[in-house]
């Protein structure tokens, strides 16, 4: 495998194999994850694009589905300078690291101040680098609290607005119908359990890296790592299988009526509302809690679009871009998958509510929401957040040591690379 | 001293070139190229790239991870190859002795090692999962099975027991089926009991299959990925965390090629130095 690798790497960009310019007509190659749902929408917005843009057409190829084989994908690819693609729909964690490498090609004037106004800020952040922007969002994606309406109101309670209340709730209502859990969350060691951790320490005013210099150990995010903690020893309203759940697990234990209270990503939605759901109807989401006199954060996730540095057809890879997040464009995405649009705006669309009304609760989530830490070696950085945040709540170190290694660490992978280190 | 004749040499390396280029290539070039790697700086995250010597074996050995990593698999191996061995060749025994059913027991005791290893990982991720699962329903308790520092790469080591005991138990009942009868009769005869028999008959026998088994089931069980990056991915807090799971995270996740291959040279310098023991254990045996 490692072999094959080695070969592709070379200096300038590549030619492209297979498709290629043929007379008047320019193919345009958007690589994408998978949409679930009809294809039939997606697809239709690209007939309406060539129409618009005659002897422009778009192939569309989707990507592996995992996360690490799509950033694989690109990677090597991206680094081989393939021109096997113009357009590519990137994670919202990447942005930094493909900007350093110079595999994006900076977006164009159109994309003025006043038009990324329009957008919400978080994604806005994770797409700079360097002063410039490398790509825009397209769709948008945050953690938020769900909890059950019925039970809370059982007990006369609203939903919490800081992270001591949820747990006195909780345990109230756990005291009153036992069997039931009060709060899960994603605490196996992956990356979705960084997305969960962030969101305590900026909850607590703690962050990671801030204006270049690695702030991990401070009191702030002592205080928050401990919670998460406490969560499950001290105040047992988290049982502790936490540290075995991922998105889906937590979200059929919520789904299954077994929980209070759950931390999820949007989509989980839908699927609480289905026919036959245990909870139908009796699901609240809000935004995820925070500390005393501090404000509370989400994690951001989502895709963003950028151009290929080596496309040979840069100026209809951003006409693509421009038409794909335009207002238009991202309506009837939302509408047929029910992803959640980047622009401020169609949160008060007449239409998307009247389809989608859950979606106007999420506008005050996706403003409060923030990028994971925005540097070119977030994934190696991921790594070591995973470990230690997961030898927290098993108990095999104390915040203060976990955050003092991650300190150290974070500090050695950003030492070892100064000069990328530009932007944050 | 007779001469040899050049023919007597060139044709015999005609016909074996063929297989020889392909050996090289799919083999040799891959071991080359990635030694040749791990001498150098290449991160395609952090860019650079070029040659550092034997920096990164420096770094290997300062790293904590790595004896982590190390330290779980030899475990790992250790425990799980034991248990597979006694228990393979108990059932091997046991199903050795004719009894109705017999041919049916063998095609059943073959189902988990036909299963491929990512589903039967998922279907004990259900059975562990400590909210439904079928382990803490039939227990009684409410144990954290692959969420618990404690338990985690035990239940790695049962799933590996479960599935591949079938593997040793089938090789072994071939080795005893090939032990002559007369061999026992005589035992029987000499008045020796059947734990003698045992020990002085059908062990050394099966000296030789032993190795063997050992020595496949060593190199798996030392290059284990699969079943417990389904499992746990390496959690909690690199509890589980193998040579491999971790050469995986460098390679494919945070794309550090050279530091990378300097992983994989070591597991296949670990996993040479087994066969390598295996082999003269072997030559031993049949002196």
């Amino acid at each position: 495998m490692l072999g094959c690798l080695g070969l592709l790497v070379a200096a300038g960009c590549g030619r492209r194999a297979g498709v290629e310019t043929s007379g008047e007509e320019t193919t345009l190659v958007f690589k994408h994850s998978k949409f679930f749902g009809n294809p039939g929408a997606f697809e239709a917005l690209l007939q309406q694009f060539e129409k618009e843009n005659p002897g422009l057409r778009v192939k569309s190829e989707t990507l592996p589905n995992s996360s690490d084989e799509q950033h694989q994908f690109y990677v090597i690819n991206l680094q081989a300078r393939s021109v096997d693609f113009d357009v590519l729909a990137l994670d919202v964690v990447w942005g930094a690291e493909f900007a350093r490498a110079g595999w994006l090609k900076e977006i164009g004037a159109w994309f003025s101040p006043e038009m990324q106004e329009e957008f919400f800020r978080a994604p806005l952040e994770a797409v700079a680098y360097g002063g410039k922007v490398h790509a825009v969002p397209w769709f948008i994606d945050a953690g938020v609290l769900y909890y059950r309406k019925d039970l809370l109101s059982q007990t006369h309670r609203d939903a919490p607005k800081t992270w001591d209340e949820l747990v006195a709730i909780a345990r109230q209502v756990t005291q009153d119908n036992p069997g039931l859990y009060g709060f899960v969350w994603q605490g196996k060691q992956y990356e979705g359990l960084v997305c969960n951790a962030l969101e305590y320490l900026w909850s607590n005013g703690g962050n990671v890296i801030q204006n270049g210099r690695v702030v991990i150990d401070s009191p702030e995010n002592r205080q928050a790592v401990a919670f998460m903690r406490d969560l499950i020893y001290r105040y047992h309203v988290s049982p502790q299988l936490v540290t075995t759940l991922t998105e889906e697990p937590s979200r059929n234990l919520f789904g299954n009526g077994k929980s209070v209270f759950l931390r999820n990503w949007p989509y989980a939605w839908s699927l609480f509302q289905q026919d036959g759901s245990a909870v139908k109807d009796k699901v609240g989401v809000t935004v995820l809690p925070h500390f005393p006199g501090k404000e509370s954060a989400a994690t951001l996730g989502g895709w963003q679009l950028g151009v290929n540095a080596c496309s040979k057809h840069p100026e209809a890879a951003e006409r693509l871009i421009r038409f794909l997040t335009s207002y238009e464009a991202q309506k009837a995405l939302a509408l047929a998958y029910a992803l959640n649009p980047t622009r401020k705006k169609l949160y008060e669309d007449k239409d998307l509510l009247a389809a989608q009304p859950f979606t106007a609760q999420l506008h005050q989530v996706f403003e409060r929401a923030r990028p994971r830490p925005v540097t070119p070696f977030y994934v190696m950085i991921s790594q070591h957040m995973q470990t230690e945040f997961s030898a927290v709540l098993v108990n095999l170190k104390t915040p203060d040591d976990a955050l003092k290694t991650l300190q150290a660490e974070i500090d050695g992978i950003l030492k070892q690379n100064p000069a990328a280190n530009v932007s944050q | 001293m007779k001469q040899r004749h050049p023919r007597q040499f060139l044709e015999p390396l005609c016909f074996l070139s063929p297989a020889l280029v392909v050996l090289a290539a799919v083999t040799l070039y891959p071991i080359l190229y990635v030694l040749w790697l791990s001498l150098q700086r290449w991160s395609l995250i952090a860019g650079g790239h070029g040659f550092i010597g034997l920096q990164n074996y420096v770094r290997l050995a300062h790293d904590g991870r790595f004896w982590n990593a190390l330290s779980n698999t030899v475990y790992f191996t250790g425990v799980s190859v034991a248990l597979e061995l006694v228990l393979g060749l108990a059932i091997a025994v046991l199903l050795h002795r004719a009894f109705p059913g017999k041919g049916l027991m063998r095609a059943v005791l073959l189902i988990p090692w036909a299963v491929p290893t990512v589903v039967s990982a998922k279907m004990w991720g259900w059975m562990y999962n400590a909210d439904y699962g079928i382990f803490n329903y039939l227990l009684g308790t409410q144990v954290n099975w692959l969420g618990s520092p404690a338990w985690a790469l035990h239940a790695a080591i049962l799933m590996d027991v479960w599935k591949t005991v079938p593997f040793v138990a089938i090789l072994l009942m071939a080795g005893l089926a090939g032990v002559p009868p007369e061999l026992y009769q005589a035992a029987r005869v000499d008045g020796a009991s059947p734990w003698m028999i045992f020990r002085r008959v059908t062990l050394p026998q099966l000296r030789p299959l032993i190795l063997v088994v050992l020595i496949f089931r060593t190199i798996d069980a030392f290059r284990v990925f699969d079943a417990i990056y389904v499992l746990t991915g390496g959690g909690p807090a690199n509890t589980t965390e193998t040579l491999s799971i971790y050469a995986y995270k460098i390679l494919f996740q945070t794309l550090q090629f050279g530091y990378g291959s300097t992983l994989a040279v070591v597991v296949f310098f670990c996993v040479g130095l087994i066969t390598l023991a295996y082999l003269r254990a072997m030559r031993k045996a049949g002196a």
